[in-house]
């Protein structure tokens, strides 16, 4: 893990220092920063499980290179624990005029044993209007799997937003430790409406979200006596400074 | 030695004199400035801003002509700040842009400016520091003539525009980063889809929505910045700012639009206006019943009301998101009936900014249209068949054909077009330019990165021009959005096609996908800023340093008289 | 000929006479021919006038800016153009005016007139309808910077009539002036 995440983040210190070389500068570059959380939700489960989930990310950086933290969580207020705890730190920056290169390490401690990845991805916006994500991990065991992440914004009005939203994993190589199958590990889709109460700092919304392990992914779940699949139904608030 | 009698009646003498003479020394050019925090009222929302003098907009400068002025610049910020005195025609190191002219005002600093006044007209000042502008840091210089002026009027008003939003500079300009599409809340919904299919079809519907989907961009895309509210010297629609006339007068409207990011359409119900002078030069009169004034232009018109009622100042933003209004009324109090926001405009596939790989050896209509150096012998047959109708032609040779944007006035009704513009006096004589350079106005509006020929001002090298040359700028407009072209320090003639009465400004609006030229006769030495006035632009890259190589020694005296035209 | 029509034959001879020796050129008549127009007078003859104004044209305004009048009276109008620009002087009503705007307009769009030269020749250019652009009326006058010419009008009836300059602009920039009428 370690080598893999040292490469990545040497290249992307390369690439910054080399955006900021001083013998053109006339003029800084404007400094940029930001925080957003996507989803900031109270789930509710077809079978009464309460969670308390979110989805957010903060940059900071130029037009040329963003350091940019990435966390999502999912806790389980019935168990007290943290169905799911992921926090990434990447260095972003632009090789297309609509897609951005990622790069840094992720760092995985929900409940049971944590892991570490090396990460290479992806990110912006693709025709159409779809906002997409995509992932290259290396964990620290060696085992390597990818995300797929892609949302879209239906204006019903101009402050009335539905968002579906689909996340796909796959597992190239399965790490059973941790519950996940070599293959198509899980996907989850969603789709909320929301409304933008507050420019776009506050926007709440409600909406429904469908889990669904596949595979050896389901399987696994399966022997261990838990759910591989579940609807639940959200409510919460989008979040933007 | 003088008895206490004589020197009584000695001093008693030159008081006298003293007193006599000194409504002719000009005590006048001196002006004192402070650059306060104030806060702003629109009447429908209060924000801490800056302003000078403590208010925002600062005072009106009168100057003259002809005279050597001294402005004294307080800087009450804890914050560095600047004062640019636009479209004014002095030595560089007056021009007030922090790292060109000099290093700007620091905070409880005073800094003097001295420059001789060598032109007339309506003009204005602003910071050119962070974004104080766009927070409230504007005024306007009114510059008497020393000669009789080409045009009579009995009365005259300032009226500055600003487009006052409750976000600060500097948060607008963080949050279009992060969010291109932050502030606009004209874009297409479901609704629109359903309407479009009921009209167009749902098939050619969804050719359009996937067509401007394909690009990642979209016809709505008109005003970044939305939910400001327009203020007319300061005061918002329902604050009223009013201008009182005697029914019979010509008054002289200085119009100057000091917003950050804003267009907008004028017009004033029931009176003609009578275009006398752009840009602070004058233009050979003109009547529209409406113009459009681009971020940082000025406009000044005649009206004479005739009669004893009240006439409303409409100033619609250019994609219809909000009004400016103020009233020209005989007496304190009076109104007349606020015209209704027209229907937001969409960009056509005209606009789109010209992709210049696909281009190469393709003679486009839309381009060709724009080349108006080319256009000029076709001018006459243009002419002949709009002779004999009343009806005005809505077609504007400075937008692309068949462009979301085309401004039309309505039936019967003039529009003023940049075609309509003739200079009223050569300050240069017409010859040939001494050569061209080619400026590509560039964009990526989902990185809200703004360039020109695809590089920021960081990383790009200084324009260099040669003092004596004439340049001329070609600029190809590859984005979807107006610019506001602003050169300081030197005149851009705008071709036109009038040859030697091509108008004279100091800012040039190129519409999307078009092509514009001007030209400058290369006379001030130093450097100097040349960049789009849409704040927000200028600070994400669309920005370059010219520099002036060569001219006299002596660079700290301008070289233009306002009467000779130069050879 | 009988006495009448001998004396307007020669009225209009010396007023055609008077304007053709300077290089003078008078509005085209497009409502209905010389003299003809309503209550503004009629064309004078230089030996029975009364007063002589001297009439600058500059940019874009007369000096003097007013001048006085009895009914009746035949005044002389020397005119110089001090000015860079062509400038027209053109007594009549304030509708004339307007009307006359239009036509000078569509001189612009021929090329017949520029801002500072008028084009002689393109003036006999058939408009298509019958009509030239020539400029010869005798209440009007055209004059290139640095020209001068005469008008000698005969103000037989009082009313509300004006001098302005109908190039395309120049009455809205303020280039008219008041005939006033003294008892």
């Amino acid at each position: 893990m370690k080598i893999n995440f040292l490469i990545f983040f040497s290249i992307g210190v390369i690439v910054s220092a080399l955006s900021i070389s001083p013998s053109l500068a006339q003029q800084k570059g404007l400094l940029i920063y930001g925080l957003q959380l996507e989803e900031l939700e109270f789930r509710r489960g077809d079978e009464g499980e309460e969670l308390f989930a979110w989805n957010g990310d903060a940059f900071v950086g130029t037009d040329e290179v963003k350091l940019r933290w990435l966390g999502e969580g999912e806790y389980d207020n019935t168990t007290s624990k943290f169905e799911g705890l992921e926090n990434r730190l990447v260095l972003q920056w632009p090789i297309s005029p609509f897609f951005d290169m990622k790069a840094g390490f992720r760092v995985d401690t929900p409940n049971g044993p944590d892991r570490s990845y090396s990460v290479l991805g992806l990110s912006g916006l693709a025709p159409q209007w779809f906002e997409i994500d995509a992932d290259f991990f290396v964990s620290e065991k060696g085992d390597t799997s990818a995300r797929l992440d892609a949302e879209y914004e239906l204006l019903i009005t101009n402050r009335l937003i539905l968002t579906p939203s689909a996340e796909i994993n796959v597992a190239f190589s399965g790490d059973h430790e941790i519950g996940v199958g070599s293959g198509i590990s899980d996907i989850e889709a969603g789709m909320r409406l929301s409304y933008d109460l507050i420019d776009r700092r506050l926007s709440p919304y409600f909406g429904v979200v469908y889990e669904r392990k596949f595979g050896q992914t389901e399987d696994l779940a399966k022997a261990e006596g838990e759910d591989f699949e579940g609807w639940r139904a959200v409510v919460g608030t989008k979040f933007m400074f | 030695m003088m008895n206490t009698k004589k020197f009584r009646r000695h001093s008693c003498i030159v008081a006298v004199f003293y007193l006599v003479m000194m409504p002719f020394t000009s005590i006048a050019d001196v002006y004192n400035l402070t650059v306060d925090k104030v806060i702003i009222d629109t009447g429908k929302f209060k924000k801490q801003g800056i302003g000078y003098n403590g208010a925002s907009p600062g005072p009106v400068l009168r100057m003259e002509e002809g005279e050597n002025v001294t402005i004294n610049v307080t800087n009450n910020l804890d914050e560095m700040t600047s004062i640019h005195w636009h479209g004014l025609i002095l030595p560089y190191q007056q021009d007030g842009v922090p790292t060109i002219s000099y290093d700007g005002i620091k905070p409880g600093e005073t800094f003097t400016y001295k420059f001789p006044i060598v032109q007339s007209g309506t003009y204005w000042f602003h910071s050119h520091s962070g974004f104080q502008e766009p927070d409230g840091a504007y005024g306007s210089i009114v510059i008497k003539s020393k000669k009789r002026e080409p045009f009579r009027y009995d009365r005259d008003y300032v009226v500055q525009l600003t487009d006052k939003h409750p976000h600060s500079g500097a948060r607008i300009m963080r949050n279009l980063k992060t969010m291109p599409d932050y502030y606009n809340r004209q874009q297409q919904t479901i609704t629109d889809f359903i309407s479009d299919s009921e009209t167009n079809g749902l098939g050619t519907t969804i050719n359009d929505r996937m067509a401007w989907g394909d690009m990642r961009m979209m016809p709505a895309d008109i005003e970044d910045v939305q939910g400001f509210t327009p203020l007319i010297n300061g005061k918002g629609p329902n604050q009223n700012w009013t201008g009182l006339f005697k029914p019979g007068e010509r008054i002289r409207l200085r119009f100057i639009n000091s917003s950050a990011m804003t267009y907008f359409d004028i017009r004033i119900p029931g009176l003609k206006m009578t275009v006398v002078s752009a840009d602070g030069n004058n233009v050979r009169p003109v009547k529209v019943d409406e113009f459009r004034i681009a971020v940082a232009e000025t406009f000044d018109v005649i009206v004479q009301p005739k009669d004893d009622k009240a006439y409303t100042i409409f100033a619609e933003s250019m994609g219809r998101s909000a009004f400016g209004r103020g009233t020209l009324a005989p007496r304190d109090g009076m109104v007349a009936e606020v015209p209704q926001l027209k229907k937001s405009p969409l960009l056509t596939m005209a606009d789109m900014g010209m992709d210049h790989s696909n281009m190469k050896g393709m003679d486009h209509s839309n381009m060709k249209g724009m080349d108006h150096s080319k256009m000029k012998g076709m001018d006459h047959s243009k002419m002949k068949g709009m002779d004999h109708s009343k009806m005005k032609s809505q077609v504007d040779p400075f937008y692309a054909p068949g462009s979301g944007l085309t401004p039309n006035a309505g039936k019967d009704k003039k529009f003023l077009s940049y075609q309509d513009l003739k200079a009223q006096k050569q300050l240069y004589k017409h010859r040939a330019p001494t050569r061209e350079i080619e400026l590509r106005l560039t964009g990526n509006m989902e990185r809200y990165i703004w360039s020109i020929n695809g590089k920021k001002y960081e990383d790009e090298e200084e324009i260099r021009l040669q003092y004596g040359e004439r340049v001329r700028f070609k600029f190809v407009n590859e984005t979807m959005m107006s610019h506001p072209m602003h050169l300081h320090g030197m005149w851009s003639i705008l071709d036109t096609g009038a040859g030697k009465w091509n108008p004279i400004k100091h800012t040039v609006s190129v519409a999307p996908g078009t092509t514009l030229y001007t030209e400058t006769e290369v006379d001030a030495p130093g450097q100097w800023a040349f960049h789009c006035h849409l704040s927000y632009h200028a600070a994400s890259g669309m920005f370059r340093k010219i520099v002036v190589v060569g001219g006299p020694k002596s660079a700290l005296l301008n070289s233009i008289t306002s009467k000779e035209p130069k050879v | 000929m009988n006495i009448l029509s001998k004396i307007t034959a020669i009225a209009i001879a010396s007023a055609t006479i008077t304007l053709g020796s300077s290089q003078a050129w008078s509005a085209g008549s497009h409502d209905g021919g010389h003299g003809a127009k309503k209550n503004i007078g009629i064309p004078g003859k230089a030996s029975e006038a009364m007063q002589t104004i001297e009439i600058k044209m500059l940019d874009n305004y007369y000096e003097p800016e007013s001048i006085s009048v009895k009914q009746g009276e035949t005044v002389r109008f020397i005119i110089k153009n001090d000015g860079e620009f062509v400038h027209e002087f053109n007594i009549g009503t304030a509708a004339m005016h307007t009307a006359h705007q239009e036509e000078m307009m569509t001189m612009f769009e021929h090329g017949v007139l520029e801002a500072d030269k008028i084009n002689h020749d393109m003036m006999k250019m058939d408009m298509g309808n019958g009509k030239t652009m020539e400029h010869n009326d005798p209440n009007s006058i055209l004059l290139e910077p640095g020209k001068s010419g005469e008008i000698v009008w005969k103000f037989n009836k009082a009313g509300k009539i004006e001098f302005a300059c109908n190039i395309p602009g120049h009455y809205d920039a303020g280039m008219m002036g008041k005939i006033k009428f003294k008892s």
